[in-house]
């Protein structure tokens, strides 16, 4: 895992891609969506089979944090000849890409999100709340200084306003509130241990049945050394 | 850990610019230490004056000729770091400085500012300040500041990073009767830091409850740290000024962009024991409830009332908190239907349907409190409900009947028996070790906030002005006490 970060801050990136992101935060305990990086159409229909049917293709570049805007996510392929196509069109954009991120389709209707931001005086601080495209908009957040226990990350997931999705949920079980403890637990060290990490943003964790799975994840660097 | 028993207790004090001028901080300081009560040495330093109040001024430190516990300085900030090179010779550790022209001052001062501290530092001279509007010790009567109150002693120490916050709080403990330890102004925190301060009051045998209006801190984990140290043994109360919530702006995540400053101190303080409150009056009402009354070790509720409607007020506000009201179990229905009338509300608030007989109440909270079904009894309406009769009788009397009574004494006798009840309500703590929260009728602000027994008991009882400050009280009572269990007391 510092290998990927170091290797980032010596080139002066200033966060890693989806792909190297979702290694970290899983390295760290989070749960995150099955996915391969592929750089030709062929081995994008293999991971595709691979991976199951439908999948989502995105763009994967370090560059590239704001992937929806650019037009740089095709959801809901469903067949290989989608896949070709949403690869081509991927392709054609002109962006300078590391390759093409082909994901397994995530389905739920309860979307949180996880973070980790740097408050000046506290240090590394993990956030927990209510996510998807809506987050800023309602800022259902709670924060804990890192690092945090179970029970801190039990109490910050309980004090949303909108917990009670946790709970049993339009024929859908509970959410596994251990499994996102674990995840706060893990983001928290992440923040404490490695000082090159500047903030993260898990957003959506979609959760099926009862389990939360990361879907997007950004990780910002920073060079401890020069800030 | 700084040794700062000596600033606190100091047995003499030196104030250097004392003088006679009323409106200068020379005078208010040694006129207010003086007239106090103090019973330590007190020698006035003055190149000007040869007397100030009775008192033969030393023109130097040297000339005083005994040794200073603590110095006080009110002389302007371009004298101190000599007065502070006069401090190492004659050997004084503890300095107050009131002077302002520091950081708080532009460039000029900081820099003076920085000089002074490694000054201190090098030569292990505690400081308060500089720009403070000074410090207390209630016991001893050291009134080394400037707030002219009087204040009983009592369990809560004050330290606040702003002066005037600090004396607006004092004046309103003064007016409620609340007893405090200690105050201290921490001013611009050259030396000794916010963190310093705690870590004292913490170790104070005579500080049971802290309570601290802070702005802002230097180093988060460092204070962080002091508070997690501190709650497991007395409770702290923080209000934090400048809470409007603005997002790191340098932020490039979402996240950062959520996290403002206050979310993430309030987060801190919730991981680390901290009660929050949002005003003044909050801060010294829950101060004094940590003071005076035993911690509710669960949420399970009582209330008895006067009134229906208080009932619904207050069943609201504990549901909104997180408190609930468990019905009355069967031995306690029983022992509650055999003294109340036949109309009763036969449930959980237990409506008195305004029969104010102080021994009704007094029955009705031993049968609820002493119940393992409730961990705490909220009481509405009967505190102060005699002052209605008063204003029967006076208008009555203004209206033209004569009356035989003397309004004088009768509020006296009236007073009496109030009194008399809440001592009762004293002793059903003691006996069960559960708090109970009486509301008043009608709320009085010069009313003492505690009524303290006569008698040696460990707790005394609280008059809430509304529900609603009882119940938040309660409620952050109950959080702490849950911190306590979950992190353990010492």
């Amino acid at each position: 895992m510092k290998e990927i970060i170091h290797e980032a801050v010596q080139k002066n990136r200033k966060a890693l891609s989806e792909f190297d992101s979702k290694r970290v935060i899983a390295m760290a305990g989070v749960a995150v969506t099955r996915e391969m990086l592929v750089r030709t159409k062929d081995e994008a229909i293999g991971a595709a089979r691979e991976i199951g049917f439908p999948v989502v293709l995105k763009g994967c570049s370090a560059e590239l944090t704001h992937k929806t805007e650019y037009g740089m996510v095709k959801v809901g392929l469903h067949t290989q000849e989608e896949v070709a196509l949403a690869f081509g069109d991927l392709m054609s954009k002109g962006m300078e890409l590391d390759g093409i991120l082909v994901q397994e389709m995530v389905d739920g209707e309860r979307q949180f999100v996880i973070g980790l931001s740097r408050d000046p005086q506290f240090g590394p601080c993990v956030m927990f709340g209510l996510g998807g495209i809506f987050t800023e908009v309602l800022r259902d957040v709670s924060f804990r200084v890192a690092p945090i226990t179970e029970n801190d990350a039990l109490e910050m997931i309980d004090e949303i306003r909108t917990k009670d999705i946790l709970g049993a949920f339009r024929g859908s079980p509970a959410v596994d509130r251990n499994i996102l403890a674990k995840a706060l637990v893990g983001v928290g060290n992440l923040g404490v241990e490695i000082e090159e990490i500047a903030e993260i943003d898990i957003n959506p964790l979609i959760v099926t049945d009862d389990r939360p799975i990361a879907v997007d994840a950004l990780v910002i660097l920073r060079n401890p050394s020069v800030s | 850990m700084k040794d700062l028993n000596k600033l606190f207790y100091p047995e003499s004090v030196a104030v250097i610019g004392a003088s006679e001028n009323i409106l200068k901080w020379g005078s208010i300081i040694i006129s207010n230490i003086l007239d106090g009560g103090f019973e330590g040495k007190v020698f006035p330093v003055s190149t000007k004056n040869d007397i100030v109040y009775g008192r033969k001024a030393s023109k130097t430190l040297k000339e005083i000729g005994e040794p200073v516990d603590l110095l006080i300085i009110t002389t302007p900030a371009n004298t101190v770091m000599g007065i502070l090179r006069e401090c190492v010779e004659t050997g004084i550790k503890n300095v107050l400085i009131v002077s302002s022209g520091f950081s708080e001052a532009g460039e000029d001062g900081k820099s003076l500012e920085n000089e002074m501290r490694d000054f201190a530092l090098d030569n292990g001279i505690n400081i308060i300040g500089p720009n403070t509007m000074g410090m207390a010790n209630f016991k001893t009567k050291f009134l080394g500041m400037n707030p002219f109150v009087r204040l009983n002693p009592g369990g809560i120490s004050l330290m606040a990073q702003s002066g005037n916050v600090g004396n607006q709080i004092m004046y309103w403990a003064e007016q409620q009767s609340i007893g405090m330890s200690k105050f201290v102004g921490s001013g611009n925190e050259a030396v000794l830091m916010c963190e310093d301060y705690l870590d004292y009051f913490n170790r104070d045998e005579d500080t049971s409850v802290i309570i601290m209006y802070i702005e802002g801190v230097d180093n988060g984990r460092s204070f962080m740290e002091a508070a997690r140290r501190t709650t497991r043994r007395k409770p702290i109360v923080v209000l934090k000024g400048g809470r409007t919530d603005i997002g790191s702006k340098a932020a490039m995540s979402h996240t950062g962009s959520m996290a403002g400053s206050i979310r993430i101190f309030a987060s801190a303080m919730e991981q680390s024991g901290v009660s929050l409150v949002e005003t003044q009056a909050e801060m010294l009402t829950l101060a004094s409830a940590f003071d005076a009354m035993p911690l509710p070790k669960g949420n399970r509720i009582g209330v008895v009332t006067l009134g229906g409607g208080w009932g619904v007020i207050t069943a609201d506000e504990c549901e909104e908190r997180g408190l609930v009201l468990p019905p009355l179990p069967g031995n306690v229905k029983d022992r509650l239907g055999q003294m109340l009338p036949s109309f009763w509300s036969k449930g959980n608030p237990v409506d008195l349907v305004g029969q104010p007989d102080p021994n009704l109440f007094r029955e009705s909270i031993e049968a609820m409190i002493s119940s393992d079904a409730y961990d705490a009894v909220i009481l509405l309406g009967v505190i102060n409900a005699f002052k209605t009769v008063l204003r029967f009788y006076s208008a009555s009397v203004r209206l033209g009947k004569k009356s035989e009574i003397n309004l004088d004494q009768l509020e006296h006798q009236l007073d009496r028996m109030q009194n008399v009840f809440l001592d009762d309500i004293s002793k059903l703590m003691d006996t069960y070790d559960k708090p109970i929260y009486p509301v008043a009728l009608i709320s009085q602000t010069d009313q003492p906030i505690v009524y303290w027994p006569k008698e040696n008991r460990k707790y005394g009882a609280m008059i809430f002005k509304t529900p609603e400050e009882a119940v938040s009280c309660l409620a952050k009572q109950y959080r702490y006490s849950q911190y306590l269990q979950r992190h353990g007391r010492e």
